[in-house]
């Protein structure tokens, strides 16, 4: 049950490096921890259960994380082809 | 318990270099170590389909990843000092200890039930699995359209 403690830490990295960076590919591997530490959970419980069921919400879940993923990459191409730019500041900057 | 305190550790370290590292290339290499030693870790919990699973996955997240960081940043000539590494090599061992003080006393329930992972997909989460297949395609032509909108606009 104690491994909570470690999807908790992968958790404090993840928001950690969101925080922190400004860099839009850091704080994409950011949010790939957050989601990461929050599936683990999923496959954590269902060994300490025996039970199969974790593994699948883990599987689909994983599944919807990589496609956000791959958007959120395609969408980062888009930005930087357009405006040169990938610092989260500078975009947030642009609305004003 | 060597090893899943060497994976708890290793998984804890890599975590922290895929966000602490400047240079992006070398944080993306650092987020593979880290989905392989988790991938690890799930064949050490008995969940050998998940393990599998978040290999596959992971192989293609860091290769998006890569492509990326290779693609999209430019050589600033910001490199993370050794010192800066040795601290952050310190720092995320400091983190793992409140972990590998809990995987100690780690108990398996009482209560098991016997699903097998074909059962509760097919059988649990039948409609989950094929509404994720169409999820899963949507954004496949999402991205295809996005990318191809904006080449026809260059």
């Amino acid at each position: 049950m104690d491994y909570i403690i470690l999807s908790v830490t992968l958790l404090a990295i993840g928001i950690y490096g969101l925080v922190t960076k400004h860099d839009l590919i850091k704080v994409l591997i950011s949010i790939e921890l957050i989601t990461i530490a929050a599936s683990m959970n999923f496959v954590v419980f269902a060994s300490l259960m025996n039970d199969s069921l974790g593994q699948t919400f883990m599987i689909l879940a994983l599944s919807v994380d990589s496609c956000m993923t791959a958007v959120a990459l395609a969408l980062a191409v888009v930005v930087y082809r357009k405006l040169k730019i990938l610092d989260v500041t500078e975009l947030s900057e642009l609305k004003e | 318990m060597l090893l899943e305190t060497v994976l708890v550790v290793g998984l804890v370290a890599s975590a922290f270099f895929a966000i602490y590292l400047e240079e992006t290339v070398y944080a993306v290499l650092s987020l593979a170590t880290m989905l392989i030693v988790l991938s690890t870790f799930y064949f050490s919990l008995n969940a050998p389909f998940a393990a599998i699973f978040q290999l596959a996955i992971g192989t293609g997240t860091v290769a998006i990843f890569f492509l990326a960081g290779e693609t999209l940043t430019t050589k600033s000539g910001t490199t993370t000092s050794l010192k800066k590494k040795l601290l952050g090599l310190v720092a995320s061992i400091l983190l793992s200890i409140p972990c590998i003080l809990g995987t100690e006393q780690t108990k398996t329930f009482a209560r098991s039930t016997s699903f097998s992972l074909s059962t509760a997909l097919w059988e649990l989460r039948a409609i989950d699995a094929i509404a994720q297949g169409l999820v899963i395609l949507t954004i496949a032509l999402g991205i295809v359209f996005l990318l191809k909108e904006e080449r026809r606009r260059s």
